[in-house]
């Protein structure tokens, strides 16, 4: 599998996304304290312990969470304003979520055009086209008829994958894509991934994966309750981290 | 003595001799009414549970306390006061035909429990799926119409048919409707007949009807939830990259 089987198109836009000043509280707790990030292009990965805010900021991103103040913007359109039209710029921005979220009641291939059809209402023919070779991407055309309770763990989030990808965003989110997987899993995923940020494609994704983070990120973000403590190219966020609290945190997970 | 018992409650020739009538005008009666109660029920019950679960306050509270008060009353009760009370009070919606006012009370009462069985069906759908729809862009409308409608239906389809049983026995109910000759349903076809023959034997063929109707059902309803509590697990082989 090569990056150009994932990008059928190489859009290499490089969209940009901003996060100014972005806060956010539930019951009263912060998650998120004031968070300025920009992720030019690129893969940035976001790590932290649990608990400091990643999936959050990650979900603030298409607003699965609103933002209690501040801006999210994606490309030039700021998601966050009232007027905003959340579907439209939702579609263009694809998401990975750690438990799969397949839809249950869908065959696999119907997974991935359902999006397609409904949203950008192209014809059953077109939009199988793409599904299969979207799926042929993450290795599993062989799949398409199957129910997602028949596919194991790892085969699910690569669908969810293809599922993001038919609608050729330009930014992919990925909420700990791996962190469900069995161990044995993990490495196919996390290839499908690979293959993505060397293709240009924008990503953000919120990892425990170290080694992931190291070899693929061009800035890792680190978060820690709520606060964006450090932000570095990976040689520098690994090698020479200049927060204390990050130093700590690395010890505790290298 | 032992021979009065038997008796009162299995007349064998009075049962044979009101078993023609149930069957030829109860039973279609008490089936069809059965049926068009539901399809009210199904389709108000939809729109209160929509109340039910809306975000605004003024949609939510009109279907919450529509709810508790049919959920509330004795179904006696609320089918005497719609049944009989509609017509009385000029809304003559069906005219002169009872079987309309029937259909609707039962079904106004049915909708009552379909909504919080559709409520907790809807609410049941896992989140996740729900937002990894929104992420793709589809609209509230068109997640609830394809993901959350689907999933959640398949759900409460045991609890849907179990309360189609319910709708069956409620049928019972409509008698104190005054139904016609023609329009009437089991129990009362059986309740002129142990009215006029002095014996309860013609209530007994009837129970009897009725239990052919809801026993069988009762029996795919536990074999349709043993089956989705259980689900199918099909292991596949995971597949090199």
């Amino acid at each position: 599998m090569s990056a150009e089987t994932v990008m059928t198109r190489n859009p290499l836009r490089d969209t940009t996304v901003r996060f100014e000043h972005v806060t956010k509280s539930f019951a009263g707790t912060p998650v998120l304290r004031d968070i300025d990030l920009v992720v030019d292009g690129g893969t940035t990965c976001v790590i932290g312990p649990s608990g400091s805010g990643k999936s959050t900021l990650l979900r603030c991103t298409n607003l699965l969470e609103r933002p209690d103040s501040g801006r999210v913007v994606i490309g030039t359109d700021v998601i966050t304003e009232p007027k905003a039209d959340v579907d439209r710029i939702r579609a263009r921005v694809g998401m990975v979520f750690q438990r799969f979220h397949l839809f249950p009641h869908y065959s696999v291939l119907d997974n991935v055009t359902l999006a397609l059809r409904q949203v950008r209402r192209i014809g059953r023919d077109e939009a199988v086209k793409i599904a299969r070779t979207r799926l042929d991407s993450v290795g599993l055309t062989a799949f398409a008829d199957r129910r997602p309770s028949q596919l194991s763990g790892g085969q699910q989030q690569r669908v969810a994958i293809a599922r993001a990808l038919a609608m050729d965003p330009e930014v992919m989110l990925f909420d700990e894509a791996t962190s469900a997987l069995d161990p044995e899993l993990v490495k196919g995923v996390l290839a499908v991934m690979r293959d993505l940020a060397s293709a240009g494609m924008t990503m953000i994704v919120v990892t425990h994966e170290m080694r992931f983070a190291r070899e693929v990120a061009n800035q890792v973000a680190f978060l820690d309750h709520g606060r964006l403590l450090e932000t570095a190219p990976p040689e520098q966020f690994f090698d020479a981290p200049r927060s204390e609290r990050l130093r700590a945190f690395l010890n505790e997970v290298l | 003595m032992m021979s009065q018992f038997w008796n009162t409650f299995f007349n064998w020739p009075m049962i044979l001799q009101t078993l023609p009538e149930l069957l030829r005008v109860g039973l279609l009666n008490t089936v069809l009414l059965a049926v068009l109660a539901s399809v009210i029920g199904v389709i108000i019950g939809l729109v209160v549970a929509a109340g039910l679960l809306s975000v605004g306050r003024w949609v939510r509270l009109p279907s919450r306390i529509y709810v508790d008060i049919l959920r509330g009353l004795p179904h006696i009760l609320s089918i005497y006061l719609i049944g009989q009370g509609l017509p009385l009070a000029g809304l003559t919606v069906f005219g002169t035909w009872t079987y309309g006012y029937a259909a609707l009370a039962i079904g106004l009462v049915e909708a009552a429990y379909t909504a919080e069985i559709f409520r907790s069906g809807f609410q049941s759908v896992d989140t996740g799926i729900v937002e990894a729809a929104r992420s793709l862009g589809l609209s509230h409308y068109q997640t609830f119409r394809l993901i959350v409608f689907p999933v959640g239906l398949r759900r409460i389809l045991p609890a849907l048919t179990g309360q189609f049983i319910l709708v069956i026995k409620s049928t019972a109910l409509v008698y104190l409707l005054g139904l016609s000759t023609g329009q009437r349903e089991m129990f009362a076809i059986a309740q002129d007949g142990a009215v006029n023959n002095a014996s309860l034997a013609p209530l007994v063929a009837a129970g009897l009807l009725y239990l052919a109707l809801t026993i069988p059902l009762t029996y795919v309803v536990n074999v349709w939830d043993r089956r989705m509590r259980e689900g199918r697990p099909v292991r596949a082989t995971e597949v090199p990259v």
